[in-house]
């Protein structure tokens, strides 16, 4: 497979995103690849949908708010139901910078991963890399992957990566929850995918505001931790 | 009025009311079947409350009443934690169906959307 053979999908999950929504779907098209865009509208309240239409994406809307779980496994079933070769998630708010769209995917043309993710520590290369709590944060969750399943990942929480047909077909199926991006990655190691990185910058976001809160990222902590070592003790067969 | 009446009057009125949510369709029975042990249990204990003294005193309960409150917070807790179970089951179900529905929907707009390509003349 090569970028233009492969079929791909972008994945935009999106929650009132108005304002921020169009620009990202441009910065996507500007580089011409032939890659579809989906943008999924999780119950925005917003002209999210609107402006991703006017944008030129496609947008499946979802009746109610599901969560970013929810968001983004619809996308993955829509992968697999229309025979998707590679699914890259890329947030909606600005975040993730297209021109590593290629980077991201190359891994998964080669046949050297079955996951890529974008990573922001793997250089030091300037760009945002997230406040200091949101890093020690990561820090835990890469200790944590490490410890359970001897995978090194730098960048756990990035929501920027990219999937072949065998964890799309996964993942459409059985996707986690609320803060799935840690627990997604064990969850595609139990099923012995290869799991790989790439460097990528990240921008600050520009507009609207990060799906979690103070308050809110101390549960996420202790949810996405028990979620981690439930994976470890339920049996392959279960899944 | 003494208690013993009162006690077999409550729970036979209690059993007697889920089975009329079973027979109007409010309650199906899957879901009744817990509500109709525990309130047979009550009718029974209230006939029989020799038997539950007994049993009390057997299990090491002092006082009877330590008993019945002890039994229905497992009871209670008990069938708390099985309506959670339903509750996470349906919203699984209802997430599941959120993602389907708007899957659908698109892929029926796309198709309108083809129509109305084909035949421009039909389109209103």
């Amino acid at each position: 497979m090569n970028v233009t053979s492969a079929k791909v999908l972008i994945i935009v999950p999106a929650f009132n995103e108005s304002g921020n929504i169009a620009r990202s779907i441009k910065d996507i098209q500007k580089y011409n690849h032939p890659f579809d865009i989906l943008v999924i509208d999780d119950g925005s309240k917003d002209k999210t949908v609107q402006e991703a239409l006017e944008a030129g994406a496609r947008v499946v809307s979802l009746p109610f708010n599901l969560g970013i779980g929810g968001a983004v496994q619809t996308g993955f079933q829509y992968a697999l139901e229309h025979g998707y070769d590679i699914a890259v998630q890329m947030d909606g708010d600005g975040q993730h910078d297209a021109s590593f769209l290629v980077k991201l995917i190359t891994p998964i043309l080669e046949g050297q991963a079955d996951m890529v993710i974008g990573s922001r520590f793997i250089e030091d290369n300037g760009g945002f890399k997230s406040s200091f709590s949101r890093r020690l944060g990561i820090r835990f969750f890469v200790r944590l992957i490490d410890a359970l399943t001897g995978l090194n990942i730098s960048d756990p929480t990035s929501g920027f990566r990219a999937h072949n047909q065998k964890i799309i077909t996964a993942f459409a199926d059985n996707y986690p929850q609320d803060f799935p991006e840690p627990e997604a990655i064990v969850v595609a190691k139990r099923l012995g995918g290869r799991i790989s990185e790439v460097a990528v910058l990240m921008r600050k976001r520009e507009g609207g505001q990060s799906s979690i809160g103070q308050l809110k990222s101390i549960y996420y902590m202790f949810k996405v931790t028990f979620a981690i070592c439930l994976h470890m003790i339920r049996s392959r067969e279960s899944r | 009025m003494n208690i013993h009446f009162l006690a077999i009057l409550l729970s036979s009125l209690m059993f007697l009311f889920v089975v009329d949510l079973v027979r109007r369709h409010k309650l199906t029975f899957k879901y009744a079947l817990a509500w109709l042990l525990v309130s047979a249990a009550g009718v029974f204990f209230a006939v029989f409350h020799k038997f539950l003294f007994k049993l009390a005193g057997f299990l090491g309960f002092e006082l009877p009443s330590n008993f019945i409150f002890f039994t229905l917070f497992c009871v209670f807790l008990f069938l708390s934690l099985v309506l959670t179970v339903f509750l996470c089951q349906q919203n699984n179900r209802n997430d599941t169906m959120a993602q389907k529905i708007a899957l659908l929907e698109f892929e029926i707009k796309q198709i309108k959307q083809n129509l109305s390509k084909y035949s421009p003349s039909q389109k209103q």
